[in-house]
C-alpha cells in the first residue's frame, strides 16, 4: 500500500435541520486502498460520498481529491472519479449497451473501453437486452461497468451489494477486491455490513451520527480485538500499581485488569504473583472482541449489522 | 453543448417522439381541414387563406401547450425514472448545461412540428384552391409566433418538469394552458399579456374582427412590444429554472 493520499477531508460538515448528517469528518484515503466507509443506515455515509462528488454542498470544511481542492477544480477532479451512488443509475428504456455509451460520449474515451468494461462485469451476454429488463445484480453491475468505462484512479461506490443475493454479493465482492491490483484505482466503499467491509477492505472508517469513530487499517481495526487477558482481583488498584512496577502495563476496564495476552508460562507466573503479593485471583481468563463486538461498542450497540 | 444536444437525441431512443408528434399533428391538421371544408362548402367552395391561419393559430393555442408538455415530459422523466440526474453530475456534466440542453432539443422538436405543419397548411390551401397564392410571409409569421411563444411555455413546462418526479403535475399545466391558450381571446389584454399560452393567437399574423355579425380578418403586425414580452418571459422564466436545478443536491 502506497501513502500518497488520494482523498481528505478537513472537519467535512452538513448540516440538517435540528442537527448535523455529518460532522467535523476528517477521512483520509491512500492510493490503492480499498477503503472501507461503514456505519449504520442513517450515519451519514452516503451524504459524505455525495459531498466527494459534488452532489451535495458541505455546510463547512473541505475536501481534497487527488491534491486539488474540490471546490475550485470540480470538473477535472470528476472526471478522473467514477461512482455508484445509492441506487443504481440507468435509462431503462436503452439497453446495455447504448447506456454505455451515453457515458463513452459523455466521458470522452474510446469506443472499445466499452467492451472491456463491460467483460470485466460479466455483462457481454446481456448487453443488447433493454436494462428494464435487467435484474438488480445485472443493474448493480452495469452501474459498476458505468463506473469504470474512463478508467478512473478513483472509485467511490455506496453500498454496492445492496440488495443482491449471496452470489451477487460474493461476485461484486470479488471484482472490487481486483480492481486496485489490475487497473491501479483506489476504491472508496461504503456499507452497513461490517462482514462485507471486513472482507473486501484494507482500510477502514467507521462513522456514527455523522462522526467518524474510527480510521485506520483493517490489521489496527482487528489490533483492537485480539484477546487479552483478563484478570478480577480484589483490590484492583493496588494490584494495578504492582503490575505497573513490575513494568507491565495493564488497563482498567469493567473493575477488571486487561493485559496483553500472554504466553501460558507467563500467565501463570503472573498468577503467582498477584497470589504471593496478596492479592488473590478470582478469575483469568482469556478474553477477545469479535470485530462485530467492536463495532457495536464503537456505535453504541447500534444493530445494523 | 453540441455532444450533449446529440445524446438528448440519442436517449430519446425508442421513446416514439416523432410518432407522437406525427399524431398530435394529424389530430391538429384534421380538425383544422374539416372545419374548412364545412366553410368552403357553406360559401361555394371560396375561402381565403386568412380563414385557414386564423384557425391554425387558435388551434395551436389548444395542441402546443399539450404537445410542449407532453415532449418535455418525456425529455425529463426519463432522467427521474432511472435516477440519472446524480449519474450526469458525478460524470461533471453541468446543470445548467443539462437544463440547456433539454431546452434547446425540446424547441427544436416543436419547431420541426411546427414547420411541418405550415408547410401541410400550404399544400392543402393550394390542393383546395383557397383564394390567391400561398401566402409565404403570413405562414413564415406563423412559424414564427408560434416558435417565440414555445419557448416561454417550454421553459415553464421545462422547470416544472425537473423539478418533480411525478410528471403528472406537468401534464396538467400543459392541459391548462391548451385551455388558456383556446380561450385567450376571451381575457382582458392585462390578462392575456401575462399569460404565455395567449400568445399563440396574440402573435398570430392575421386576427378576426366582427363587425355588424359578419367576420373580418385582418392583418396583425406583431410589432415589437409583444414579440420582446413573451422573449422576456421566456428568458425570465428559462433562468429561474436553470438557477434551481443548478442549486439541486441530489
Amino acid at each position: 500500500m502506497r501513502n500518497d493520499t488520494v482523498v481528505s477531508t478537513a472537519r467535512l460538515t452538513k448540516a440538517a435541520t435540528g442537527g448535523y448528517r455529518v460532522r467535523d469528518l476528517n477521512l483520509r484515503v491512500g492510493e490503492g486502498e480499498i477503503y472501507g466507509f461503514l456505519g449504520p443506515n442513517g450515519a451519514g455515509k452516503s451524504t459524505t460520498l455525495k459531498m466527494l462528488l459534488g452532489l451535495a454542498k458541505p455546510t463547512s470544511g473541505q475536501i481534497t481529491i487527488f491534491g486539488q481542492e474540490l471546490a475550485k477544480h470540480r470538473q477535472p477532479i470528476l472526471s478522473r472519479i467514477g461512482s455508484l451512488i445509492e441506487s443504481p443509475s440507468y435509462y431503462g428504456h436503452l439497453t446495455g449497451l447504448e447506456n454505455m455509451r451515453v457515458m463513452q460520449r459523455l466521458r470522452g474515451v474510446a469506443a472499445k473501453q466499452i467492451s472491456e468494461a463491460l467483460r470485466t462485469v460479466r455483462l457481454e451476454q446481456h448487453q443488447h437486452k433493454r436494462v428494464d429488463h435487467y435484474s438488480l445484480g445485472m443493474k448493480q453491475r452495469l452501474g459498476i461497468a458505468m463506473a469504470l468505462l474512463a478508467s478512473p484512479k478513483l472509485l467511490i461506490l455506496d453500498e454496492p451489494t445492496n440488495g443482491l443475493d449471496p452470489a451477487g454479493i460474493g461476485e461484486i465482492r470479488e471484482l472490487i477486491k481486483s480492481l486496485p491490483g489490475r487497473y491501479g484505482m483506489t476504491v472508496l466503499l461504503s456499507s452497513h455490513l461490517l462482514s462485507e467491509i471486513e472482507q473486501i477492505a484494507t482500510s477502514v472508517g467507521i462513522i456514527h451520527h455523522g462522526e467518524l469513530l474510527f480510521q485506520g487499517s483493517m490489521e489496527e481495526l482487528r489490533a483492537m480485538g485480539r484477546p487479552q487477558l483478563s484478570i478480577k482481583t480484589e483490590h484492583l488498584n493496588a494490584a494495578y500499581r504492582l503490575l505497573q512496577s513490575k513494568g507491565i502495563f495493564p488497563e482498567i476496564r469493567n473493575g477488571r485488569l486487561y493485559i496483553k495476552l500472554l504466553s501460558d508460562d507467563l500467565a501463570a507466573g503472573l498468577n503467582r504473583m498477584l497470589v504471593e503479593n496478596g492479592f488473590p485471583v478470582i478469575r483469568l481468563e482469556e478474553h477477545g472482541r469479535s470485530l462485530e463486538e467492536l463495532f457495536l461498542e464503537l456505535t453504541g450497540g447500534e444493530r445494523s449489522l | 453543448m453540441m455532444k450533449l444536444l446529440g445524446l438528448e437525441a440519442y436517449k430519446l431512443r425508442r421513446k416514439r417522439i416523432l410518432l407522437m408528434l406525427l399524431l398530435f399533428m394529424g389530430a391538429e391538421l384534421a380538425w383544422m381541414f374539416l372545419s374548412m371544408s364545412i366553410y368552403m362548402a357553406r360559401h361555394g367552395d371560396s375561402a381565403p387563406w386568412e380563414n385557414l391561419l386564423v384557425l391554425a393559430a387558435s388551434l395551436n393555442g389548444l395542441f402546443m401547450p399539450i404537445l410542449c408538455a407532453v415532449v418535455v415530459s418525456r425529455l425529463c422523466d426519463m432522467e427521474h425514472k432511472g435516477n440519472t440526474w446524480s449519474l450526469l453530475a458525478a460524470a461533471s456534466v453541468k446543470s445548467s448545461s443539462l437544463y440547456l440542453a433539454k431546452f434547446i432539443c425540446a424547441n427544436l422538436l416543436l419547431l420541426l412540428y411546427t414547420v411541418l405543419q405550415a408547410a401541410a397548411l400550404a399544400v392543402f390551401g393550394i390542393v383546395n384552391r383557397l383564394d390567391g397564392p400561398p401566402p409565404v410571409a403570413l405562414l413564415a409569421a406563423l412559424v414564427g409566433g408560434t416558435t417565440l411563444t414555445q419557448l416561454a411555455v417550454t421553459a415553464a413546462q421545462l422547470w416544472l418538469s425537473t423539478r418533480l418526479p411525478n410528471q403528472s403535475f406537468a401534464l396538467c399545466l400543459g392541459m391548462l394552458g391548451g385551455f388558456a391558450g383556446m380561450t385567450a381571446g376571451f381575457f382582458p389584454a392585462a390578462i392575456r399579456r401575462i399569460l404565455p399560452w395567449a400568445y399563440y393567437t396574440e402573435l398570430s399574423p392575421i386576427k378576426t374582427v366582427y363587425d355588424s355579425g359578419s367576420v373580418i380578418y385582418e392583418l396583425q403586425t406583431a410589432g415589437v412590444a409583444l414579440p420582446a414580452v413573451v422573449l422576456l418571459m421566456a428568458i425570465i422564466i428559462y433562468l429561474a429554472g436553470s438557477r434551481h436545478a443548478s442549486r439541486q443536491e441530489y
